[in-house]
């Protein structure tokens, strides 16, 4: 499907809580929330951005957990990174899966996946090597 | 068929092995064929179809879309019913790696007679080795086809000559033993039901097809590993059920350690039938325990839409890594502290049953969605035995918690 013609979509089945991957088909967050805009002119409002991290999964989820939740996403993440929007023009496709043209690094979503890779994971010896295979 | 195309088959293989029979499904069979004959085997059939049409639906979904189980949950479901789905199967999951972890050293104990609990620190970090360093497909072959030793367990129930007149009319005669309620009957048949289709078989069985690339040519290899590799489970589950009821059940003894689930096999074979008994209950927990590990974060990750698997190498997949590490860290401790194996496996048999439709129900509405599948969506007879299904999942998760209670855990 392609994103041009968004008014077919139904956003709730077919958009909200997919998989999204980046320009290289990796996997880079998921579809949290989306940012509508109404137009000037009183149309209807169109999707102008997908929020993906940063306490959007938890804003939309609402009651004192999701709270608590994008409280603590708000402390703790550094401001200076990415606001977790996606552009509605960086969508390339919907399917299965939803696909940008983003690299996944410089998405919201990378900061905690490179905390903990610094703080944990790459401390520990072979953490740069995929899987051995015993037949090669 | 090429032989990597055959090599692809250990997925349904170690699937079955480790999925089907696991911890849960060698205390529940041992349980039940030493307490009720073989008057529950209709429900390991039972289970066994079914765990059969969702995984091939599972397994069908992840080839032509490439999306596995929990994606399905998620964008089905939505972020909140979604979310409460992932407490209960990760709860579910995370209760049966503590109790494939402590199996593990069980098997382990049986072999060297050293204590348990000293081996389960170094079972929970040869689980870790492996799953950080080993590739998916060879982890999976060498448990895979170690787990096979256990068809020793139907050798030997052959050894035994027991009455087969009485056990299948035991099977086709389903009658409430002298001395047991309904109500405890039903419970273990639950129970039975609940290790069958325990919800990480078809975490680990999509995500696994996912990690390994299937696509639309594998569908052959997704059928020929469903229908091949769950009914192999389901068979050497039955024979440990005959052996049970032949052995235990007309002296009146209850299993309640995991060594009488052995004995059986070392009463018909001696010393090199318990030591292949032993070694297949070694694979297939093992492999259990490193579907489980796997599958507690594959859930989460796909949740939230981590990069997972063992396809990238772990520093790009950090947050899966660290959560499979604190699963594993977390399942060792608490096998620590001594508490009862087999009581924690029944635990988590029983309440996958009480989980079991918000996993299921996902991956029938998907399999149905032109959208995901082109034209492959389900055929009519995978949707019909696919909603029989589903209304049995709901009515047995309906009346499992209440069961529980009312039986005293079937005690």
């Amino acid at each position: 499907m392609s994103p041009s013609s968004p008014e077919r979509l139904r956003l709730g089945l077919q958009l909200l809580d997919r998989q999204i991957v980046d320009r290289e088909d990796r996997i880079a967050g998921k579809v949290d929330d989306l940012e509508l805009t109404e137009p000037g002119d009183g149309g209807a409002p169109v999707v102008t951005a997908i929020l993906s991290g940063r306490g959007a999964l938890a804003h939309r989820l609402g009651g004192r957990l999701g709270r608590i939740a994008e409280a603590l996403s708000r402390r703790l993440l550094p401001q200076e990174t990415e606001d977790g929007r996606i552009e509605w023009d960086d969508v390339v496709s919907i399917g299965s899966c939803v696909k940008v043209d983003r690299d996944r690094d410089e998405l919201a979503t990378a900061t905690v996946e490179r905390a903990v890779r610094t703080a944990f994971i790459e401390r520990i010896p072979g953490s740069g090597k995929r899987g051995t295979d015993a037949d090669q | 068929m090429n032989p990597k195309r055959l090599a692809g088959m250990t997925l349904g293989v170690l699937t079955a092995m480790g999925g089907f029979v696991d911890i849960g499904d060698i205390v529940a069979n041992a349980e039940t064929g030493a307490r009720f004959g073989m008057s529950l085997a209709w429900v390991v059939v039972f289970g066994v179809l079914g765990i059969c049409v969702f995984a091939e639906m599972a397994g069908r979904v992840a080839a032509v879309s490439g999306r596995p189980v929990f994606d399905l949950v998620r964008e089905r479901l939505g972020a909140k019913v979604g979310l409460a789905n992932l407490f209960a199967s990760f709860f579910v999951t995370f209760l049966t790696l503590i109790a494939e972890v402590a199996g593990v050293a069980l098997a382990l104990q049986l072999a060297t007679d050293v204590n348990y609990l000293l081996w389960i620190p170094l079972v929970g970090i040869l689980v870790w080795l492996l799953i950080w360093r080993v590739r998916f497909e060879n982890m999976e072959r060498v448990f895979g086809l170690t787990g096979l030793a256990l068809v020793v367990m139907a050798v030997a129930l052959w050894k035994l000559s027991p009455d087969w007149g009485d056990l299948f009319h035991q099977a086709n005669h389903p009658a409430v033993p002298r001395g047991e309620g309904r109500p405890t009957l039903a419970y273990f048949g639950i129970a039975l039901f609940g290790a069958a289709m325990t919800p990480y078989e078809v975490f680990f069985f999509s995500s696994g097809a996912v990690e390994e690339r299937w696509s639309r040519r594998d569908l052959v290899l997704n059928k020929a590993n469903v229908f091949i590799g769950f009914p192999l489970g389901g068979f050497l589950s039955l024979s440990l059920m005959g052996l049970t009821a032949t052995v235990f059940k007309p002296r009146q003894i209850s299993v309640d350690h995991l060594s009488q689930a052995a004995l059986p096999t070392s009463v018909a074979l001696g010393k090199v039938g318990l030591a292949l008994v032993i070694v297949g209950i070694f694979a297939a927990t093992f492999g259990a325990a490193l579907e489980t590990a796997l599958s507690c974060s594959y859930t989460v990750s796909q949740y939230f839409g981590w990069q997972w698997g063992k396809r990238t190498a772990p520093r790009d997949a950090a947050r899966f890594h660290l959560l499979v590490i604190v699963a594993l860290l977390s399942a060792v401790l608490i096998g620590l502290t001594g508490v009862d194996p087999i009581m924690v496996t029944e635990y988590s048999i029983v309440l996958s049953a009480a989980a079991l439709p918000l996993t299921y129900i996902p991956i029938l509405l998907v399999a149905n969605d032109p959208d995901y599948m082109g034209e492959r969506v389900n055929g009519r007879l995978s949707n019909v035995a696919g909603s029989i299904y589903l209304v049995v999942l709901v009515v047995v998760s309906a009346v499992t918690i209440p069961l529980m209670i009312a039986t005293g855990a079937g005690s």
